[in-house]
C-alpha cells in the first residue's frame, strides 16, 4: 500500500536505526509522529531566529504582542519561502539541472538549508537558544550521514 | 462526464465580493493542489494547524453550523466544548482534503482497512447499485479507491458549487483522481438527472450520492436524526425503488496519517408494497439509523458545514 522502497528518505537517521535493529528501513516513513517532529522543529528554529529581532527596549506587553504576531509572520515567511523555492526549482529544471529530483524533495532540501542557516546563527547567540541551534545542526548532520550510509548500502533508484 | 453546470446560484454577497478568494472559491482549491506538489510530508502539520485557525474564523458560518449540529449529536455537551470540537472537525477536514489532493495529484497510495468487507465485495460485483454516503471523511478518495479496486465506473452525484471555476476545477480533479473510473454529476439538472441516473442503474452502473443533507430544491422528506427533526433527500430511495437496486451505505473515515477506514453497512433494500410514501419512509428511517451510528462514532469527521437540524 505504501511507496516503493528506496534509499531516499526524509528522516534517514530513523531508517538507519530501524535497519540496525534488524527492522525494515523502508517501512512507514510518512507517519504522523515524524511529520509533527519535522514540522515543529523547522517552525521552532525559525521562530526563535526571528524572535531575536524583537527589540528588548519595548515594554513587556508590546513584546508579548510581537511574539504572538510573530507566530503568524513566521508562517507567512515559510509560505513565501516555499513560493520562492518553487521558482528556483522551476528555473533549475528549465536549465536542465536536477530534473530527476521531485519538487517536494527539492523543497525539502531548500527548506532544511534555510533552517540550518538560521540554526547556525542561533548557535552563536549567548542564550539557551544556542543549544537548540546546536541540536538542530547535530541532527541534520547525523541525518545526512545516515542518508549516505543507507544510499551506499542500497543503491536503488530514487522514488518520486 | 458532467451533467449540469455544477454551479449553484446561491453565492452570498460576501462570496460574490471575494470571488475566487471566498471560502469556497477556486483559489484555495488551486493552492491546495500547489501545496500537494510542493510540500514535503513533514511540513504539513504546522501550516495545517494555522490554516485551521484561519478558516475557523474566516469561515464563521461553517463553524457556527458545526457547533449547532454537535449540540444535537452530542446532547448535554457545552457550547464552549463544541467550539473546540468544531476546531477539531475543521482540523480533520484540513488533513482530509490535503491528503485527498496528495492522492489525486501525486497518485501516492494510502493504506486502508475495510469494515464490512462482505458488503463491499457484494457492491463490487453488483449489477447496478446506489452508494449512499455522507459528507464524512474523504468521500472523493473513497470513490477513486473503489473505481481502482473493482475496475468499475462510479458516478458521483454532488451538490453544486457556488463558483463556476470551483465546480470546473473540482470535476476535473475528481475525474482525474479516478482515472476515468469516476464520473461527476451535479444535482442541478432536475428531472433530467433523475432519468439519467435511473438509466445508469439499469445499465448496471454504480451511483454514489451524499444523503446526509438536502441541497437546494431536491425532493425531500422530513425525518428524525438523533431525535431531532431534519430533512433527508428522497432521491436515492426513489431511484432504489424504481430501479429495484439496493442502497449500500458507505463511509470513508480518516484513521490516521494516510490511513483510512472504509465502512460499508448492510444494504438497504427499498421494497415496493404499493404505498410509495411508506416504502420510501422506511428506507429513509433505516438510513437515518445507520447515519446516527456512524456520525456518533465519527462526529469529528462529519463535514456538515450547514445547519442540519430544524430549530
Amino acid at each position: 500500500m505504501n511507496e516503493p522502497p528506496s534509499p531516499r528518505f526524509y528522516f534517514a537517521l530513523l531508517r538507519l536505526l530501524a535497519k540496525m535493529r534488524g527492522g525494515d528501513p523502508t517501512s512507514a516513513e510518512s507517519n504522523a509522529a515524524e511529520a509533527w517532529f519535522g514540522s515543529v522543529a523547522l517552525y521552532g528554529i525559525s521562530y526563535l531566529y526571528f524572535a531575536a529581532f524583537v527589540p528588548d527596549t519595548l515594554s513587556w506587553w508590546v513584546r508579548g504582542l510581537f511574539f504572538v504576531a510573530l507566530a503568524f509572520l513566521v508562517m507567512l515567511f515559510w509560505l513565501l519561502m516555499l513560493y520562492l523555492n518553487s521558482l528556483i526549482l522551476k528555473l533549475l529544471h528549465t536549465v536542465g539541472l536536477f530534473r530527476s529530483l521531485p519538487i517536494r524533495r527539492g523543497q525539502s532540501v531548500l527548506l532544511v538549508v534555510t533552517a540550518t542557516a538560521m540554526a547556525v546563527a542561533l548557535s552563536q547567540r549567548d542564550s539557551i537558544v544556542s543549544e537548540l541551534g546546536a541540536i538542530w545542526l547535530i541532527a541534520v548532520t547525523m541525518n545526512l550521514v545516515a542518508a549516505t550510509i543507507l544510499a551506499l548500502g542500497n543503491g536503488d533508484p530514487s522514488r518520486p | 462526464m458532467n451533467t449540469g453546470t455544477g454551479v449553484a446560484h446561491r453565492a452570498t454577497a460576501t462570496e460574490d465580493r471575494l470571488g475566487r478568494f471566498a471560502v469556497k472559491g477556486v483559489f484555495w482549491r488551486k493552492y491546495l493542489d500547489w501545496a500537494a506538489i510542493n510540500l514535503p510530508f513533514f511540513f504539513y502539520p504546522v501550516p495545517l494547524t494555522f490554516f485551521t485557525f484561519f478558516f475557523f474564523f474566516f469561515a464563521a458560518p461553517a463553524q457556527r453550523a458545526i457547533v449547532a449540529n454537535l449540540a444535537v449529536v452530542l446532547p448535554g455537551s457545552s457550547r464552549a466544548m463544541n467550539y473546540l470540537r468544531a476546531f477539531r472537525t475543521l482540523y480533520n477536514f484540513a488533513w482530509t482534503i490535503s491528503e485527498a489532493a496528495i492522492r489525486r495529484i501525486l497518485y501516492e497510495e494510502f493504506s486502508y482497512e475495510i469494515v464490512g468487507g462482505e458488503w463491499l465485495e457484494e457492491l463490487g460485483t453488483a449489477p447496478g447499485a446506489i452508494v449512499l454516503t455522507a459528507h464524512m471523511g474523504s468521500y472523493d478518495l473513497g470513490a477513486a479507491l473503489f473505481a481502482e479496486k473493482f475496475h468499475r465506473e462510479i458516478r458521483i452525484v454532488r451538490a453544486p458549487e457556488p463558483h463556476p471555476e470551483t465546480a470546473e476545477h473540482l470535476s476535473e480533479s475528481l475525474e482525474r483522481a479516478g482515472e476515468s473510473g469516476v464520473k461527476v454529476d451535479y444535482n442541478t439538472a432536475g428531472a433530467l438527472l433523475s432519468f439519467d441516473l435511473l438509466k445508469a442503474l439499469r445499465e448496471g452502473e454504480i451511483v454514489s450520492i451524499q444523503g446526509d443533507r438536502v441541497e437546494g430544491n431536491v425532493a425531500q422528506v422530513e425525518s428524525r436524526l438523533f431525535g431531532a427533526k431534519t430533512k433527508m433527500p428522497t432521491g436515492p430511495f426513489v431511484l432504489s425503488l424504481v430501479a429495484q437496486t439496493p442502497i449500500y451505505p458507505l463511509f470513508i473515515a480518516r484513521a490516521g496519517c494516510r490511513r483510512y477506514k472504509i465502512i460499508v453497512e448492510k444494504p438497504i433494500r427499498v421494497q415496493s408494497t404499493g404505498d410509495r410514501e411508506a416504502d420510501i419512509g422506511r428506507g429513509v428511517a433505516e438510513w437515518c439509523g445507520i447515519l446516527e451510528e456512524i456520525i456518533a462514532g465519527h462526529w469529528d469527521q462529519w463535514f456538515a458545514f450547514v445547519p442540519i437540524f430544524a430549530k
